[in-house]
């Protein structure tokens, strides 16, 4: 028996129903006449302005992964020739696409229709081989949004206008010609003021994480994610944020914290384990250490309060990327670190796990350098957690469950 | 008089310690963990309470560890092997500042301080390269044990390289060399500073500049010490019974512990 308390919140309840329909509509739009589109990167807001239904690949491999099919997808897709220690949600797709083409049997609900287009947002080179071998397999349209990370501030004005520049020369004119119909500018807009709402009140709900103890964690607002991003614009959006921002605000005045007693606060570095996020959770909770804050999921519009409804909707959803997004503070040297400590400092952080994803090389890179940096400078100890997010393969529990005492054991000599 | 046990269930080897109130090793053993941990577990302290003259019942206090750790119900408390090996090597090392443990299963490099604290620890990824299971295969595909192999390796007059981080695919090499006419020294030897290199790559940043002490049952063999010294350019400190270290940790948080209680 844990001595240790898991107090659930009921709204984050809600989350699985939204997201079923918003995935229930994808399988069922082209019965229903509708366009469909696949989107890697951050660009699914254009699709959704021309009322395309989307599909965004992090969000199908997270959806998968908790449905308990992604294991099968991905042995699909290794048959059908890929890696074995090749992106796992590259694979998820491939999987996905092989099941079609070969009619093997899977979970239906796993299963999308092809794209009308498919749109590679890249952010890393796995994301053009993705496109290029759904192209090569199912024969779908694709085209490319490039979204480079800068180095430095100076660049971001010009990476802006890369961005600008290929979705209103490329993305536009391409949605235009698969819809048929002109580009809705109106509609993004609405699709800005939706998410605006939407994100301030994640904000306002993020100021809770800074209480000590705090009323829910990194894996709640994990779950939480879709509506603030690859739902944009979702009429649920708003109401589920209310909904939590009130039932936190009930928490911390009632003093009820998400795990009873709180005993470490954790830093999580890295892709949520979509799949595992149970698995962690039990570890974590009979350590009593709760994770708070994390660079992945921090990076969704992270300055809603700077989004621009009244100019050019282009412009302003380019300027939420870069000048105002996460993408900049991600994988700029200069502002990398130093945004880490700012959090271990505003949060109350204890310790650092990095989670290093076995498939996904691109958040790895400088874990060790990192935790040693921020422990000269910070005093804190931090640890590497090899895994994957969807793959049960790369994860070793028993290796991961000591790693994680190691570290709550190394936070408790250091607190004396 | 109190006395205090530490048992530590490691992937190939289960060993237990008995320690009394003034920090004496009273009895130790050393048995295979097999699929059973439990049993393991209490054959071993069994056998070291045996050679303590002691029964369970004089016990003021355990401590269990290792991957079996959470399978040990007699213990009163499980620590990581990772906590249990700095405190073992500080009592034993007091100069240490870093612990290099190679393991049935996984390698680990712990930085320390002077009180046995861990600062910091790196460990290998799921792979099995760099472990003591790599050394058994290598040593099972040379026909010998892990002694006879490390004989041999100073034997050898010539470097030959064993590149293959996997241990299935290092496997197949050797067997290749062998085939080719590699005498065995100078495979044995290759297959040494292969694991030195391994570590080496995990180990350097943590080392570095430090006393370094090497625990756990691969540091038996003269072999990888060899290697790993002449890899890190330092000499390591290696316990008259490196094998045990983890459970003696185990035994002096069971002792710490109890009196805190």
């Amino acid at each position: 028996m844990s001595e240790y308390k898991l107090n659930r919140l009921e709204t984050t309840k809600l989350i699985g129903n939204i997201v079923d329909k918003h995935w229930a509509s994808l399988r069922h739009a082209k019965e229903n006449g509708e366009k469909v589109a696949w989107c890697s990167g951050p660009v699914f807001a254009f699709p959704y302005a021309m009322d395309m239904k989307c599909h965004f690949m992090a969000g199908y491999s997270s959806y998968a992964g908790g449905r308990g099919a992604a294991q099968q997808l991905l042995e699909i897709a290794e048959e059908d020739g890929e890696l074995i220690d090749s992106c796992s949600y590259h694979k998820l797709h491939m999987g996905m696409a092989a099941a079609m083409r070969k009619n093997i049997p899977v979970r239906k609900d796993v299963i999308l229709p092809l794209p009308d287009l498919l749109i590679s947002g890249r952010l890393c080179p796995e994301m053009s081989h993705y496109a290029e071998g759904l192209y090569r397999k199912m024969g779908v349209r694709v085209t490319g949004v490039d979204v480079p990370p800068p180095h430095q501030k100076s660049e971001i004005k010009y990476f802006e206008k890369y961005v600008e520049r290929q979705i209103r020369e490329s993305l536009i004119p391409a949605l235009e010609d698969v819809c048929g119909k002109p580009f809705n500018y109106d509609r993004l807009t609405e699709i800005l003021i939706t998410l605006k709402e939407t994100a301030i009140l994640r904000n306002e709900c993020w100021e809770y994480l800074k209480l000590k103890p705090s009323p829910w964690t990194l894996w709640d607002y994990g779950v939480s994610i879709a509506p603030v991003f690859y739902l944009m614009g979702s009429p649920e959006a708003v109401p589920y944020y209310n909904k939590l921002k009130a039932e936190l605000a009930d928490r911390a005045a009632k003093k009820i914290a998400a795990l009873e007693p709180e005993k470490s606060r954790v830093y999580w570095d890295g892709w949520l384990p979509w799949a595992f996020l149970g698995k962690f959770s039990r570890i974590m909770c009979k350590l009593g250490m709760v994770p708070l804050v994390g660079r992945y999921p921090w990076e969704f519009f992270p300055h809603p309060e700077t989004i621009d409804t009244e100019g050019d909707p282009v412009v302003s959803f380019v300027k939420q990327v870069y000048s105002n997004g996460g993408q900049a503070k991600d994988n700029m040297p200069s502002l990398n670190l130093p945004v880490i400590q700012n959090w271990i400092e505003d949060y109350n952080i204890d310790g650092l796990i990095m989670f290093s994803s076995k498939s996904c090389r691109m958040w790895n890179l400088g874990h060790n350098d990192f935790i040693a940096a921020i422990e000269r400078q910070n005093g804190i100890p931090g640890v590497v957690i090899e895994g994957d997010m969807v793959d049960t393969r790369m994860n070793s529990f028993a290796q991961i469950e000591t790693r994680l005492e190691a570290l709550a054991e190394m936070i408790e000599a250091r607190k004396g | 008089m109190l006395y205090f046990a530490g048992i530590d269930i490691g992937s190939l080897c289960t060993k237990s310690l008995i320690l009394n109130e003034d920090d004496v090793i009273i009895g130790t053993s050393i048995k295979r963990s097999g699929a059973a941990y439990r049993g393991a577990g209490e054959e071993a302290l069994n056998a070291a309470l045996k050679n303590a003259n002691l029964k369970s019942e004089n016990l003021n206090y355990i401590v269990s560890t290792g991957y079996g750790r959470a399978r040990i119900p007699i213990a009163d408390e499980q620590v990581t092997e990772i906590t249990c090996h700095a405190r073992g090597s500080s009592f034993i090392f007091p100069e240490a500042r870093a612990v290099i443990d190679i393991g049935g299963q996984d390698s680990k490099v712990i930085e320390i301080n002077n009180k046995g604290r861990v600062l910091k620890f790196v460990m290998n990824d799921k792979c099995a390269a760099g472990t003591g299971r790599f050394l058994e295969v290598m040593a099972g595909s040379l026909d010998m044990d892990l002694e006879q192999m490390s004989e041999l390796a100073k034997q050898s007059k010539k470097e030959v390289e064993i590149s293959s981080m996997c241990t299935v695919f290092a496997e197949s090499e050797v067997i290749s060399l062998f085939a080719g006419g590699t005498e065995k020294a100078e495979i044995a030897s290759g297959i040494y500073r292969a694991i030195a290199r391994r570590v080496t790559g995990l180990a350097s940043h943590i080392v570095s500049g430090k006393k370094v002490t090497m625990t756990g049952g691969v540091a038996k063999s003269n072999g990888i010490v060899w290697a790993l010294s002449k890899k890190l350019e330092t000499e390591l400190l290696v316990a008259d019974d490196p094998q045990i270290i983890g459970a003696l940790g185990a035994a002096l948080i069971a002792k710490a512990k109890f009196n805190n209680l």
